[in-house]
């Protein structure tokens, strides 16, 4: 039996406003995308809480897309996004620390009207992915 | 040994030795645990062996207050063995309770330690390039050690524990809080609910005297670099303070002699994890004034390298209580 | 006159009708919604999908039909129609003729057993009798009210129904029956009847079984289709290869008398064309033969160009002279000229693009309401009164208006909505009763007890993932006590099967599996609120939008992720708790930004129903665009329109005008805004309710064909004005269209130059007949009534010639002259000539100011700079946030007569809130645990609306969350240290199960 090819399990956390409508109209105009992610909907991105990503790794998420309205003036929140930037960019060296390669950490700004940048990101998140392997928490016994 | 007094017992575990003096920093108070406890194993203290221990019907000991991590097979094995033996086993010290500062080791494994400490430090002379082995052969026969692990681990991770005492070491009014409380709940049979930390639910800041204004800071300053106002909070001030995201119970002990929390009281309650919660606590603030103006991913990245080593800061205490516990070697 | 009556009847239960109804009853007064139908829906239900997004058209209908079906002020009487009108403005009598249904609406449960063993075979007209129903029978699955109803025609009195019918709904003896309505305003919306074909005979429709109709076709690719969503060919249901569409069948021809466009069928025939090659599993050529591609709407431009680009479909400009059939194959040969060459193609399957005609019964409508038809037999309006009839206080909106899309006929709807508020406002609350809901059940205690419900939709989830094999999976996930699956989990039928369930299986969760939170929960959190949960007990899984829609290819996979995010969405069910919504007062006051044509007839409106207006407008003086117009292409005077409009504004004492203003600041939220309005140096604050934004657009500066080089090359503007001041004097003129628009950096097509140009040409033609006016085009976009004036241009002369953007007609300076070259298609040669004048149809462009009202204002803008309005197809003038709205030029492109239907509509709901005294707000804010709160102020610092005050009690501080400025974004929640702020309904510990569960798979 050949080896199956690794397929990453990407967990996704989309603000309302901005990507989670991106994400859905790339639904609507049925751009396709691998089905590696899964989504999470939070109403801002600034509600994504460090502890969720790392949650995401421990439970064996190969990568976390972080998506919210773009940078500076989209914000349905005024300035979430911004949190969200500062936290992941400083949570990605921390990530690096504990061996996990910050690579498989993304934040994105993906609007309402992007969805083919959603189906994009996704895609290319996949190979890039791919490319770094599994979480390796997954394959480390613990120890 | 008096009729009908708790028997109490201490020991510790991979830990500095500072929770043991932290025990008798309670002065006098230690005459009023004398009276109502026996003392039945305590290493540092008293001349007693492993094998007392063992022969100790289960359960023997009321309550336990086991200071230290777990990095050896030495140290797990007394875990395993003081649980059996004990009514209650309470993690005292930062150590035990999340790891402490040795659980910093956690970043590393123990080839990597070993090479460092035996073999490339400038004092080392070890021309032979000997490491510990658990088993050594030496012509009166074979030798064994404990076995050193690649991490530490909380006492919780390896038995069951039933309360815990936080702190590095815990504060005076920790130990009295705790050993007053299990001691009366023993005799009254009015324990607190299994799993508490005995100490407040709130934070440090709540215990902090200093004022506090506005948390929106732009620079970080290290302790050294700026002559700090007394009255006001330090995290305003520029320097990082883990007060926000660690349970209180020390009366801020350290920002009463204006030096910042380093976190040795854990996660809050409600926190699963403290270094994550210290990171977007500060990640949230820094910056927030210019963050319309400074957004680039370049400027964002100078902003945080102003945060020297991120996981000795947030993790200085807790790296194996967290959420990732240690780091994934790649080898 | 006898007093006014708070009520309003609304003829026509389309997407119009609905709308406006809505728009009413939410505004506090009772509304008749009539339709002749046994249901409402009208045309839209019928439809599979709407362009230029591609939203399932059921999907987005259901929940407007539900709502109508269920709201406390809306009266449906259906299976009815009008008999005569009496009475004034404020004060109607209307005759209505109830027909005999024959099912007795109060017992009928819509169970459907009669229908499954009635006998009789009859026709089905939603389906376009492509499939057959019984005699007793339901419109369509989802129809509004689900009663049945019998068809006595074909009924033959077996009796079998009436023995079935369990609630003894069946009354054979029913008979129709008059009853008399007293309302204030009526508005008409009785939209439109389909061109029959068979009248064009060289088409051969009904001769040859694989002709169909564009309507027919919709039924053929919908999933509730007689097909099941499979495209076959009627003849022997075989998958065709290559299907034709023909364009403009029963539109923009004079012969049958049908001269003017049907405006959506360019639009609707590229949505069929991609939908069918996404439905066809092998390859399918999609070919559109046309006169003229009209995709003028709101992104249209770039729909079109997807469906050549992306979906590779054929756009052969050409009219089809002839049909043939081979009688072996049922194939059909298409006799065609392109390049002044005969051709010859054959197709599997030919779809004609069938236009609008006026609605069967207009005439007899017209009669009994007394309004006037134009020459079309459409409802005569006037461009600058588009929503009035010829009867005061009798208004029109949606196709019977003349021929329209979807959006436009939804903005319609609402702003004769706000034309019948205007009539009856002081009666506003006299005759409504409010919703009253079940006593909510405690239920904190219990144990979860889920109910997942899971929707096929159709064919758009079922067709990709395997529902029932994921309902039996959710069956085993933990606290789900019940699991099932529905062809639409959001029909009127399901949402009371929901509220059985919660009750037979004492559900206290509800998980919906289906489409997009976005768009459904609404309807979802009102079903189990009706069955006495609170409505947060309720979450969601979309398993559509971004599950099966997105990996259409690989069925196994979808199912799996659909089964993880079910998982997650049970896991997050499990820890959800009961909130409840602030309630907040609102300040019955609108500001609008921009005084044109928009802004001053929504601020027209709104006063009109008795609400303060503060209306902001950047210039000296009121008026906008439309001040710099002098004519229209109907012959009305805008100038006298205008000079009326600013005086009907500056005479309204509640409406105050801030010339040379400019709002700088905004805060707060709906009901409850404050402002700061620059005026005179001086900042004014003020307090409103709601805000309307007109901020207008402006004519594209063009850096193309020399001008700016050359005074003889104008814009359509500059010559309008040239004209109007009597300076044109010229010989030869070219107009040259798309100037700035339908191009790489602005794709989208600008609407109403195509229109301009013909209106400067016969102005041109009618002050000096001699002149030559050439317009080079692309595509002659005069849609709807407006093809009657291209009509008159080209009679009159003007010579139209078309360029590709591969040959773009070229201005040099020749000396003193201006040279014009172009290649001529008919002739296949270049041509040159002399114009005196040059004249460019400019893009409208964005106004440069949108940016930063967007940024003040937090709503979003598309990706060429107009406002974004909360849905393309059912939202036209809503912003997603709350409180704001949009008309005019700010939200693309558009005439006068849309303008101001479309700021009637921002007034109708803006006035739905103004409206109430009170708002429910949503409950999802943050809450502070104060026995966790350190008060170390972080939450504070990073608020951005300043919904967090720290409190003192016993001399140390903790944060305290004010609900009504709280929007529930959970920043706070990420950054509070202790994690004693929670963001409601977002908590860490819900958010955590999800990821647990989500990566349990």
């Amino acid at each position: 039996m050949s080896e199956k090819e690794f397929e990453p399990i990407i967990v996704g956390f989309l603000c309302n406003w901005c990507s989670y409508a991106g994400a859905d109209l790339a639904g609507v105009s049925r751009i396709q995308y691998p089905p590696n992610i899964r989504v999470i909907r939070v109403m801002c991105s600034g509600r994504v809480d460090p502890i969720f990503i790392l949650e995401a790794f421990k439970n064996g998420a190969d990568g976390v897309l972080v998506a919210g309205c773009h940078l500076p003036a989209d914000c349905h929140y005024l300035a979430g996004n911004f949190k969200a930037l500062r936290r992941v960019l400083l949570l990605k060296r921390v990530l690096k620390e504990f061996g996990i390669e910050p690579e498989r950490l993304w934040i994105e700004w993906i609007s309402a009207s992007e969805g083919d940048k959603f189906a994009k990101v996704v895609s290319e998140m996949v190979k890039e992915i791919k490319k770094l392997g599994p979480n390796p928490l997954k394959r480390s016994g613990g120890k | 040994m008096g009729e009908g007094k708790l028997k109490f017992a201490f020991y510790w575990a991979a830990s500095c030795g500072g929770c043991e003096i932290a025990v008798l920093d309670i002065d006098e108070k230690i005459l009023d645990v004398i009276h109502v406890a026996d003392i039945v194993f305590w290493p540092v203290a008293m001349d007693i062996k492993y094998k007392d221990v063992e022969r100790m019907s289960d359960k023997y000991i009321d309550v336990c207050f086991f200071n230290g991590g777990i990095r050896n097979s030495e140290q797990e094995r007394m875990a395993k063995l003081l649980r059996q033996k004990s009514k209650i086993l309470v993690a005292y010290g930062a150590c035990s309770h999340l790891g402490g500062i040795p659980g910093l080791a956690n970043l590393t494994d123990r080839e990597d330690i070993f090479k460092k400490v035996y073999l490339e430090t400038f004092s080392t002379v070890n021309p032979e390039n000997l490491v510990p082995k658990p088993k050594v052969r030496v012509k009166e026969g074979e030798l064994e050690i404990p076995e050193f692990y690649d991490t530490v681990h909380t006492l919780s991770q390896v038995v069951d524990v039933d309360y815990y005492v936080p702190g590095c070491p815990p504060a005076v009014e920790r130990t009295i809080y705790a050993l007053e409380t299990l001691a009366n709940g023993m005799l009254k049979g009015e324990l607190p609910p299994k799993g508490s930390v005995l100490a407040p639910l709130k934070s440090v800041c709540d215990e902090c005297p200093k004022k506090k204004e506005s948390k929106k800071i732009s620079r970080i300053y290290r302790i050294y670099e700026k002559v700090v106002d007394p009255e006001r909070c330090l995290l305003e001030q520029g320097i990082i303070c883990m007060g926000p995201a660690t349970r209180g119970g020390c009366s801020a002990r350290c920002l009463k002699v204006d030096m910042p929390c380093t976190g040795c009281g854990g996660p809050c309650p409600e926190s699963p994890e403290q270094g994550a919660a210290m990171i977007s606590a500060l990640a949230s603030i820094l910056g927030v004034e210019e963050e319309k103006e400074k957004y680039s991913a370049e400027e964002v990245e100078k902003i945080i390298d102003q945060i020297v080593d991120p996981i000795g800061t947030f993790y200085m205490y807790a790296l194996p209580a967290s959420i990732l516990k240690r780091r994934v070697m790649r080898k | 006159m006898g007093s006014k009556v708070g009520a309003v009847l609304v003829v026509g239960g389309g997407v119009a009708g609905i709308q406006a109804a809505l728009d009413l009853a939410d505004s506090g007064f009772r509304v008749y919604l009539l339709d002749e139908s046994p249901s409402i829906g009208g045309t839209m239900a019928q439809l599979d999908k709407t362009f230029p997004t591609n939203d399932c058209a059921m999907c987005i209908l259901a929940p407007k039909l539900v709502a109508a079906g269920r709201h406390p002020n809306i009266h449906l009487i259906t299976h009815a129609e009008v008999e005569g009108v009496e009475g004034e403005p404020g004060n109607f009598r209307v005759k209505i003729r109830r027909r005999a249904r024959y099912v007795n609406p109060e017992k009928c449960t819509g169970c459907g057993v009669c229908a499954r063993e009635c006998p009789v075979e009859a026709i089905d007209e939603y389906d376009e009798g492509l499939s057959k129903r019984s005699a007793i029978y339901v419109k369509y699955v989802q129809a509004v009210p689900r009663t049945y109803v019998i068809d006595r025609e074909r009924c033959i009195g077996c009796g079998t129904c009436k023995e079935l019918c369990r609630a003894g709904a069946i009354t054979y003896e029913d008979k129709d029956d008059i009853t008399e309505l007293s309302v204030g305003a009526i508005i008409l919306a009785p939209g439109f009847e389909e061109f029959n074909p068979v009248v064009k005979s060289e088409y051969g429709y009904k001769r040859y079984p694989n002709v169909v109709t564009s309507i027919e076709f919709e039924r053929i690719l919908s999933a509730s289709g007689p097909y099941g969503g499979i495209v076959l060919r009627p003849s022997d249901g075989r998958i065709p290869r290559k299907i034709a569409f023909i364009q403009c069948v029963g539109s923009r021809d004079s012969q049958i008398g049908n001269e003017y466009c049907s405006a959506a069928c360019c639009m609707y025939a590229i949505k069929e064309a991609i939908i069918a090659k996404e439905h066809v599993p092998t390859k399918l050529e999609c070919t559109i033969f046309y006169m003229d591609i009209r995709a003028y709407g709101k992104d249209f431009e770039k729909y079109y160009k997807r469906a050549m680009e992306e979906y590779g479909i054929r756009f052969v400009r050409a009219r089809v002279a002839s049909i043939n059939e081979d009688p072996s194959t049922r194939n059909l040969i298409l006799r065609y000229i392109v390049d002044e060459k005969p051709c010859e193609e054959e197709f599997d399957m030919v779809v004609l693009s069938i236009g609008m005609r006026p609605p069967k019964n207009a005439k007899k409508l017209a009669d009994a309401v007394g309004i006037k038809l134009n020459e079309y037999g459409f409802c005569l309006t006037n461009p600058l009164s588009p929503i009035e009839t010829s009867r005061p206080g009798v208004f029109v909106c949606g196709a019977f208006a003349g021929p329209k899309d979807i959006p436009e006929s939804v903005a319609q709807a609402s702003g004769a909505a706000a034309k019948a508020m205007g009539i009856v406002a002081s009666e506003r609350g006299k005759l409504v009763t409010s919703k009253v809901y079940p006593q909510e059940r405690d239920v904190l205690g219990e144990e979860p007890r889920i109910g997942v419900f899971i929707c096929h939709c159709g064919i758009n989830i079922g067709g990709y993932v395997n529902v029932p094999e994921v309902t039996e999976y959710a069956k085993t996930l933990p606290n789900v006590v019940y699991a099932e699956h529905n062809l639409y989990t959001c029909s009127e039928d399901t949402q009371k099967r929901i509220k059985e369930k919660i009750i037979e299986y004492k559900l206290n969760r509800v998980v919906v599996a289906s489409c997009t939170p976005r768009t459904h929960e609404p309807l979802f959190r009102e079903t189990v609120r009706e069955a006495g949960l609170n409505e947060y007990l309720f979450e969601m899984a979309n398993i559509r939008d971004q599950c099966s829609w997105v990996h259409m290819h690989e069925p196994k996979a979808a199912t799996e992720k659909a089964k993880d995010l079910i998982r997650s969405a049970v896991a997050k069910a499990r820890m959800l708790r009961p909130l409840k919504k602030p309630m907040v007062n609102v300040i019955p006051v609108a500001l609008v930004i921009g005084g044109g044509v928009s802004g001053m007839t929504a601020a027209v409106e709104l006063a009109r129903q008795g609400f303060e207006v503060h209306l902001v407008e950047r210039e000296k003086e009121l008026g906008g665009n439309l001040r710099r117009i002098y004519y229209l292409l109907e012959g009305e005077d805008p100038q006298e329109y205008l000079k009326n409009l600013i005086n009907e504004v500056n005479k309204c004492s509640n409406i105050h005008v801030y010339l040379g203003a400019e709002v700088v600041e905004v805060s707060g939220f709906v009901g409850n805004f404050k402002s700061k309005i620059l005026h005179g140096g001086e900042i004014k604050e003020i307090e409103h309710g709601v805000i309307i934004v007109a901020t207008g657009a402006t004519e594209y500066k063009p850096k193309e064909y020399l001008y700016g080089v050359d005074p003889r090359i104008i814009t359509q503007r500059e010559l309008e004005e040239m004209v109007y001041k009597g300076l044109f004097n010229a010989k030869t003129v070219a107009m040259i269209q798309c100037v700035g628009a339908r191009n790489e950096e602005n794709p989208n097509c600008s609407r109403i130059c195509c229109s301009e140009a013909i209106k400067n040409a016969l102005k041109i033609k009618e002050i000096s007949p001699e002149t030559e006016v050439y317009i080079l085009y692309k595509d002659i976009r005069s849609y709807g009534f407006k093809e009657k004036y291209y009509h008159e241009a080209l009679k009159k002369g003007v010579v139209f010639i078309n360029y590709e953007d591969s040959r773009k007609p070229l201005v040099v300076k020749d000396g003193d002259r201006l040279r014009l070259v172009f290649w001529e298609p008919v002739l296949k040669q270049e041509i040159e000539i002399y114009p005196d004048l040059v004249v460019l149809s400019a893009a409208v462009v964005p106004n440069p100011d949108n940016r930063k009202v967007a940024e003040m204002l937090k709503v979003p803008l598309t990706k060429d700079g107009f406002f974004l309005e909360a849905h393309m197809k059912l939202r036209p003038v809503d912003f997603q946030t709350d409180g704001i709205f949009l008309c005019g030029l700010a939200h693309g492109p558009k005439s006068i007569d849309e303008s101001i239907s479309q700021a009637c509509a921002a007034a109708s709901r803006a006035a739905t809130i103004l409206s109430k005294s009170v708002l429910e707000l949503e409950g999802i804010v943050a809450s502070v645990d104060e026995d966790l709160c350190g008060g170390c102020r972080i939450c504070e610092a990073v608020c951005p609306f300043g919904a967090i005050e720290m409190v003192e009690k016993e001399g140390k501080i903790s944060a305290h969350v004010i609900e009504a400025l709280c929007k529930g974004c959970g920043t706070c929640g990420s950054a509070c240290p202790t994690k004693a702020i929670k963001p409601q309904h977002f908590t860490t510990e819900q958010i955590l199960s999800q990821v647990k569960a989500i990566l349990a798979g």
